[in-house]
């Protein structure tokens, strides 16, 4: 195993998942509601301004990068209209946003293959919902269901957020 | 930070409510809009935190820390090591090293990271004579994204580092006025050049064969001599004076922690020679620790040096010298330690002479701390400066009359002071 240095920040771009970051939220800007390609530039532009900001050495400025990305993804899905593959190509730039999250310049490589842990369970619901969307008939239901599942969503991220300590558990003694 | 578990080892990162928020205006969106996309968007954006907070350590992990320090004079060099627990890649642990406010140098460690340890380096340095603490540094958990982190339990001590004069390293060897009996000790009636038995210690080459103890050398692989009560050197009182002066509490505090810096380097250097060594901390009242010699005896002065602060309060110094009487026979080499900034602190050396100790005062000079922060023109500075000079020069000759007195400006070095009380001459003037 080999010694890296992480401090002060490498203030390196991590190709792979910048890549992905890149082709997933492009793809995403071009199917988006945006008129004249729009969409690819901005997407394509914001990113790259938040690598930017990535490879910055101030720590104040450098926490701010993945806001302008989200900012980005949100306006991007928001204005998509329904399509097939686009449903899933959003998720898969939400997952690529959690790739390029996973592996900060600012601290030792190898975070994105870290987190992959954290992404499976999201990219497994994923693979449910949209596996649900593409198989099950479309209706009101399913919407009726997503209100019902955006009420249960909004009560249990305040009662997890107010309680942290949920997630503690009690080390064995022996 | 301790061994004990921190209250609320588990945190939100500050990303995790933008997340969540994006996700829930994406949910909102998805049922306003009848649009699938922004759903399938917020999927990710709300497991992400809640699968960090699952997936990581459930509790706080217990990590090793090992600290330890290298350098002389006023350099500083910091190492230490952080593994933690198995299960969790030290890859994900943010180590944040804390430099002491005594000392300058690097603000931010180099950190060298495996998947099974991170090693972390600082190299610092301290601007005055200092004793201080450096704390383990603060150890968290942290998911490769920055969404949930856990405050780790490091159980490791401060690190206690002291930094002092170099040239104390060599005044053990003076030898100091007189050593005095223990209690129920009694002096051995053989007559000869070798007197009481105090212990043993290498051989030096110069040590005749009759000196050297073959048993204990046989036993131990290499060479030790006996050591006598007439060869060794005698006892040390370090008196602290702890009370407040005209110069002001930063300008105190400054000089009473340099102090306290060549108090460590006289124990260390004293206690080397077995010599017993005492320590009298004059505040309000007189902190003390009784002669002794030995390891233990280095711990417990260390550790009333690190507890001993400036007072608030002036006191009368008859008090100092009536309770250095209670505590300590008369007759032992004592070193006062005081800056002499005003004429209350040159009272304690009289005091102390009547009372049968002959007193050295080691005065470490305000005039460099006064000198540092002047706003006055060039001229006026030159002015100020040697009116200061003068004045100190002053007090210093009044102090002489009482008891030699080593005016200490150079903090960094203390070789007039090793030369005067290697003296005997001088020596006896107390």
């Amino acid at each position: 195993m080999t010694a890296t240095p992480a401090s002060p920040p490498d203030l390196e771009l991590r190709p792979l998942t910048l890549g992905m970051l890149f082709v997933a939220t492009g793809l995403l800007g071009y199917v988006s509601g945006f008129p004249g390609g729009i969409g690819i530039v901005v997407a394509l532009g914001v990113v790259a301004f938040a690598a930017g900001l990535r490879t910055v050495s101030k720590r104040g400025i450098f926490a701010y990068a993945p806001v302008p990305v989200i900012v980005v993804l949100v306006l991007e899905a928001a204005t998509a209209p329904a399509g097939f593959g686009t449903e899933l190509l959003a998720g898969l730039a939400g997952l690529a946003f959690l790739l390029w999250l996973g592996d900060d310049p600012a601290r030792p490589a190898g975070g994105a293959a870290r987190s992959v842990p954290v992404i499976a369970l999201p990219a497994l619901a994923l693979g449910i919902a949209w596996t649900s969307e593409l198989f099950l008939p479309a209706g009101t239901v399913p919407f009726g269901v997503a209100g019902a599942l955006l009420a249960v969503v909004l009560a249990a991220v305040a009662f997890l957020m107010g309680r942290p300590s949920l997630f503690d558990r009690e080390e064995a003694r022996t | 930070m301790s061994g004990s578990p921190p209250a609320e080892p588990f945190r939100w990162r500050p990303l995790t409510p933008l997340l969540l928020a994006a996700g829930v205006f994406l949910l909102l969106s998805a049922v306003l809009t009848r649009n699938p996309v922004p759903l399938f968007l917020a999927v990710p954006l709300l497991l992400a935190p809640l699968a960090a907070g699952v997936v990581g350590p459930r509790g706080a992990p217990t990590v090793g820390v090992r600290l330890s320090t290298e350098g002389t004079g006023p350099q500083v060099h910091l190492y230490g090591t952080v593994t933690p627990p198995p299960g969790v890649d030290a890859r994900d642990l943010v180590v944040g090293v804390r430099r002491p406010a005594s000392l300058l140098g690097d603000r931010v460690a180099r950190f060298t990271r495996t998947g099974a340890e991170v090693q972390f380096r600082a190299d610092w340095y301290a601007p005055v004579p200092v004793i201080t603490e450096i704390e383990p540094p603060p150890v968290v958990w942290r998911d490769p994204m920055g969404l949930v982190e856990r405050a780790a339990v490091a159980p490791v001590e401060p690190l206690v580092i002291s930094r002092y004069p170099p040239e104390l390293l060599r005044i053990g060897t003076v030898r100091l006025e007189r050593t005095t009996l223990l209690p129920g000790e009694t002096r051995s009636r053989r007559i000869g050049d070798s007197g009481e038995f105090h212990g043993i210690r290498t051989a030096r080459p110069e040590d005749p064969p009759r000196q050297i103890n073959w048993l204990a050398s046989a036993r131990a692989g290499r060479r030790l001599a006996n050591e006598y009560d007439l060869e060794k050197t005698g006892d040390l009182l370090i008196v602290l004076d702890a009370r407040p002066t005209i110069l002001g509490t930063a300008a105190d505090e400054h000089l009473f922690s340099i102090a306290r810096a060549a108090a460590v380097g006289l124990c260390d250097s004293f206690l080397a020679v077995k010599a017993r060594v005492g320590l009298g901390v004059f505040g309000e009242f007189l902190d003390a620790v009784p002669l002794a010699t030995g390891r233990t005896q280095r711990i417990r002065l260390e550790a009333a040096l690190k507890r001993s602060h400036l007072t608030t309060a002036r006191s009368p110094p008859e008090r100092c010298a009536v309770s250095v009487r209670r505590v300590f026979p008369p007759g032992i080499t004592t070193v006062v330690l005081s800056s002499l900034a005003d004429d209350a602190s040159a009272d304690v050396s009289p005091y102390l002479r009547r009372r049968g100790y002959p007193v050295v005062v080691l005065s470490p000079s305000p005039l460099p701390l006064l000198t540092a922060g002047s706003t006055l023109s060039d001229e006026d500075e030159r002015l100020a400066q040697r009116i200061a000079r003068l004045v100190r020069r002053n007090r210093i000759a009044r102090a002489w009359k009482e008891a030699p007195t080593i005016d200490w400006d150079d903090y960094w070095s203390l070789g007039q002071f090793v030369e005067f009380v290697r003296r005997p001459r001088i020596r006896r003037a107390g």
